[in-house]
């Protein structure tokens, strides 16, 4: 019996379908964005005003880093974690679970209020006190990308295999689980990270400046500026989580080599 | 136990203490007395049980479409994206799946709207999509929007489970004689199952609490829950009620503890019929 | 070495000391967190270098479109050397009462600009200081103890794209099919106070008294049926997509408004309806106790309340070396910048009868004959309660 191959009918019906949900709504605002001084013309006029507006780097700097903070102590937190309830804790996984899936529940207004109640002074007068929140915020993603990718790894018989060598479990989680859950572990990253460079409630109900913050108050005189801005955010996030992509493939496929 | 403590204290000290703090002053009225008044409005039919409702409506439609057309997704990019640009579709969905509020609805009123790209396209073409009783700012269009963060959601936390389908299986299935919907039905599917209803649940829950876009696309005409709890904890208009929004808030965790409760039971089920 | 390093540390450290001891003896006579007028607050030169001294102002939820205030703020610190922080721009009253109980002490606001239900329920947030325009303030928008007292309205407007084939001029014209998928409002009624009052205007129009809604909402529930509603978000975004063509705003966003479309290529034009003016109650202005530039704070509301009519921030050079009342006396007072903005500021009254009034910006004056309605704090409270129940439905959802 012969298979038909069902790859072009497949490819073909979902890039159709991205185009239409994804790609057009995107022209659609980019298109504004390269208007010209008095929605004239094109230019990237906008885009000028933007990089050259007050406050664009230190902003945009501040969000960089906490995002970079976050994505890593994430990990961290949530990489042992997940591992030892794949592993021995399966009664504690409802638990965590639900824990896991409240700030997504929790409206981010009353988190950010409860969060202004409930924090020492000292925290409070740090902008790295966001971190902390973007890291709870991101959660959700973090457990099902991670769980996810730990439920097709054969999780057992790997420890196992690497305790019985005598590797220690730290070696054991960074050279033999994280190779194997790259692909739920860069998930889990690249939506922390995301979420992180774009978080504004929270950030804004906390009083920090961040890029998300700052573009608020700069995009009130420009309406086109504050729609090159969206755009410019959009386009940057991608771009530099596809930089990071594939340099940390590379640095990955390194590692496994040199292993 | 030891191991997770780290994650314990992390979330009790960042998650539950706020959460307890809100559900104390959910109990509490405006002259800080002990009353369960807050909760009153939620219970009997009016506008709070009714925005109830339709926030548990597109909650649960927009997990669906996201759901199914963002498994269908995974697996086309799984299938055949490969490397380099595998990388770039997962940095998109990410970003995509991270989208919301008035750029998002700026976005889609840019294609959708009255003189959106699309709608002049499709006019020129002959047919005219604002006819009709279509419009962006409807609860149709807010389910569309949504779209555009479930699905690539859904693509980023169910790619990894397709991804671990082995190749493999399919083989020694065919090689067993079975016919690919054979594989799919007897092997793939079970072992997806688990995973998938965890993303769908994961969608509803994030359908069920949105709420910028939602806010920056009508003006109150799609009454949602979380639209309604930033009216009275954030509004320019004083509320009778200064508590009522940490109560809608209780209610909302309330609804995700019972739709919690029936992911665990969905999710056991599928592990039972996955081992028999 | 070791000793010298000591008493190298010793001898800063008492020379530290010693300025303190000095400034804290010179400031000792005067604490600004507590003196509650010019006088006691040494007068305005003395003010001004103690404002200058702290060398910031913490402002909140001041849009620099809203009522004119980036002129405000741009003003303030050209003339004064004084670094303003705004908070949020886009946030709200509520944010801001809940900054001032919750924010870490450096962030708390030094001067507040809310709706009037909050000044009422949060008097003992506030500290009493008296303007030295105090008696030009009308009593019924004062606390008597100087804790809050109203600084601006404003009328609602129709702002339109001068691009449509018929400019509308009152409510009744809006239902005319030629505005079909056009009409737009700035947010949900029951949570928005300038939705809300343009559904106060609407009920006005159509016959209905400010202490029920009704008509009001029945208005926008027909304007639905017939299509000439479209339930999108009025902002200059969606305007610009060309989402809606007409919406209701207040008469103090017009000036800003028409600026910042006309940089985008639109052109709007405000019109106060000529079937019904409703005038919003004032915003209030209060200076939180705990203020952390409590001389800025002061020397911020007194700006805000001068009537002198001066140089703007385009037009004013360098204030180097001058006293701090010159410096004063140079500059246009708030409540000016406020009537430049198209706003009604509180001295309004006082001001006309003194002639010290700017003049308005055209196209924003009230039609002739036209009676001017202010919805009470009551009738506001029982509008948002029937439009919480009545409003979703009139999308038919």
């Amino acid at each position: 019996m012969k298979r038909i191959s069902l790859k072009w009918p497949l490819i073909a019906l979902s890039s159709t379908f991205a185009f239409i949900l994804f790609v057009v709504p995107l022209y659609g605002a980019a298109a504004y964005s390269f208007k010209g001084n008095g929605g004239k013309g094109h230019s990237f006029a906008n885009y000028q005003w933007l990089i050259h507006a007050d406050g664009f780097y230190p902003s945009l700097f501040t969000s960089l880093k906490l995002a970079v903070l976050a994505g890593v102590l994430n990990l961290l937190l949530m990489v042992p974690t997940m591992v030892y309830l794949n592993l021995k804790g399966q009664k504690f996984k409802p638990l965590v679970d639900f824990l896991c899936i409240l700030p997504l529940i929790i409206p981010v207004v009353s988190l950010a209020i409860g969060a202004q109640v409930a924090m020492p002074e000292f925290l409070q007068n740090t902008e790295y006190e966001l971190v902390f929140f973007f890291v709870i915020i991101a959660l959700p993603y973090t457990y099902r990308a991670l769980d996810t990718s730990l439920q097709t790894v054969a999780l057992k018989t790997l420890v196992e295999a690497s305790r019985s060598l005598g590797a220690s479990w730290t070696r054991t989680i960074i050279r033999v689980i994280v190779p194997a859950i790259r692909s739920g572990i860069t998930g889990a990253l690249f939506l922390t990270f995301a979420l992180s460079i774009g978080e504004y409630t929270i950030t804004s109900l906390l009083h920090w400046e961040t890029f998300p913050t700052w573009t608020v108050v700069a995009a009130q005189q420009n309406i086109l500026g504050a729609i090159a801005i969206s755009v410019f955010s959009f386009v940057g996030a991608i771009v530099l989580l596809t930089a990071i992509a594939l340099f940390s493939k590379k640095r990955v496929q390194q590692v496994e080599v040199e292993a | 136990m030891l191991p997770l403590l780290p994650f314990f204290i992390f979330t009790g000290f960042f998650l539950i203490w706020p959460v307890i703090a809100v559900t104390l002053r959910s109990l509490h009225g405006n002259k800080n007395e002990w009353t369960f008044a807050n909760y009153r409005p939620i219970l009997k039919a009016g506008p709070y049980f009714h925005a109830f409702v339709v926030s548990l409506k597109l909650s649960i439609m927009t997990a669906v479409i996201g759901s199914i057309l963002g498994a269908f997704f995974a697996y086309v990019i799984v299938k055949y994206a490969r490397g380099k640009f595998g990388a770039v579709i997962d940095s998109i969905s990410a970003v995509f799946a991270n989208s919301g509020g008035v750029p998002l609805a700026f976005m889609f009123i840019a294609a959708f709207g009255t003189e959106g790209v699309v709608t002049v396209v499709l006019k020129k073409l002959g047919w005219d999509i604002y006819a009709g009783h279509f419009t962006i700012f409807s609860f149709t269009g807010v389910v569309l929007v949504y779209s555009f963060f479930q699905i690539p959601l859904m693509v980023l936390v169910f790619k990894p489970a397709i991804a671990g389908l082995r190749s493999e299986w399919e083989e020694a299935s065919t090689n067993l004689g079975a016919s690919q919907l054979t594989y799919w039905r007897r092997v793939a599917i079970p072992i997806l199952t688990p995973s998938f209803i965890g993303a769908f649940f994961l969608l509803f829950a994030g359908g069920f609490s949105a709420y910028a876009t939602a806010r920056a696309l009508t003006v109150g005409t799609v009454p949602l829950v979380p639209i309604i709890i930033g009216t009275l904890v954030d509004g320019n208009v004083v509320s009778d009620q200064a508590n009522l929004g940490d109560a809608l808030a209780v209610g909302m965790i309330v609804v995700a503890t019972v739709a919690m409760a029936g992911y665990i039971w969905a999710q056991r089920q599928a592990a039972k019929w996955r081992s028999s | 070495m070791r000793k010298r390093l000591l008493t190298g540390v010793i001898a800063a450290t008492m020379a530290a000391a010693s300025m303190v001891a000095t400034t804290s003896a010179h400031a000792a006579t005067i604490d600004y967190s507590k003196c509650a007028n010019l006088t006691a607050c040494g007068g305005m030169d003395a003010l001004v270098k103690a404002a200058q001294k702290e060398g910031k102002l913490n402002v909140i939820t001041l849009p620099r479109d809203w009522a004119n205030y980036g002129e405000a703020m741009d003003l303030f610190t050209k003339a004064f050397g004084i670094k303003i922080t705004d908070d949020n721009p886009d946030g709200s009253s509520a944010y801001e009462i809940q900054t001032v109980k919750t924010a870490p002490a450096s962030k708390v606001p030094d001067a507040v600009d809310v709706g009037i239900t909050y000044a009422l329920d949060n008097t003992n947030l506030f500290t009493s200081y008296k303007v030295a325009n105090w008696n030009d303030i009308p009593a019924t928008y004062k606390d008597a103890a100087g804790r809050w007292y109203g600084d601006y309205a404003g009328v609602i407007a129709l702002s339109y794209d001068t691009s449509i084939a018929k400019a509308p001029k009152s409510f009744n014209d809006l239902k005319d099919p030629a505005f079909k998928n056009m009409v737009a409002i700035g947010g949900d009624p029951s949570g928005a106070q300038e939705a809300l009052m343009s559904v106060f205007a609407a009920n006005l129009a159509n016959g209905g008294a400010t202490s029920n809604v009704q008509k009001g909402i029945d208005y926008f529930s027909a304007m639905k049926t017939s299509g000439n509603f479209v339930t999108a978000l009025a902002n200059g975004q969606n305007f610009l997509a060309g989402a809606y063509k007409v919406s209701f705003s207040w008469s103090f966003n017009g000036p800003g408004a028409v600026a910042t479309a006309a940089k985008a290529g639109k052109t709007v034009k405000y019109v106060i309806p000529s079937d019904a003016v409703i005038k919003g109650t004032p915003y209030i202005m209060a200076i939180p106790f705990n203020a952390p530039h409590p001389a800025a704070a002061r020397l911020w509301t007194e700006f805000l309340y001068s009537e002198n009519k001066g140089k703007g921030s385009m037009d004013l050079g360098s204030t180097k070396g001058m006293t701090g009342s010159k410096i004063f006396a140079a500059i246009n007072g708030g409540q000016n910048i406020w009537i430049a903005g198209g706003a009604l500021p509180i001295e309004y009254d006082a001001m006309v009868a003194k002639k010290t009034n700017a003049t308005a910006p055209a196209g924003y004056e009230i039609p002739a004959g036209a009676k001017i309605v202010t919805p009470s704090v009551a009738d506001q409270d029982a509008a948002k309660l029937l439009l919480k129940a009545q409003w979703p439905a009139i999308a038919g959802n």
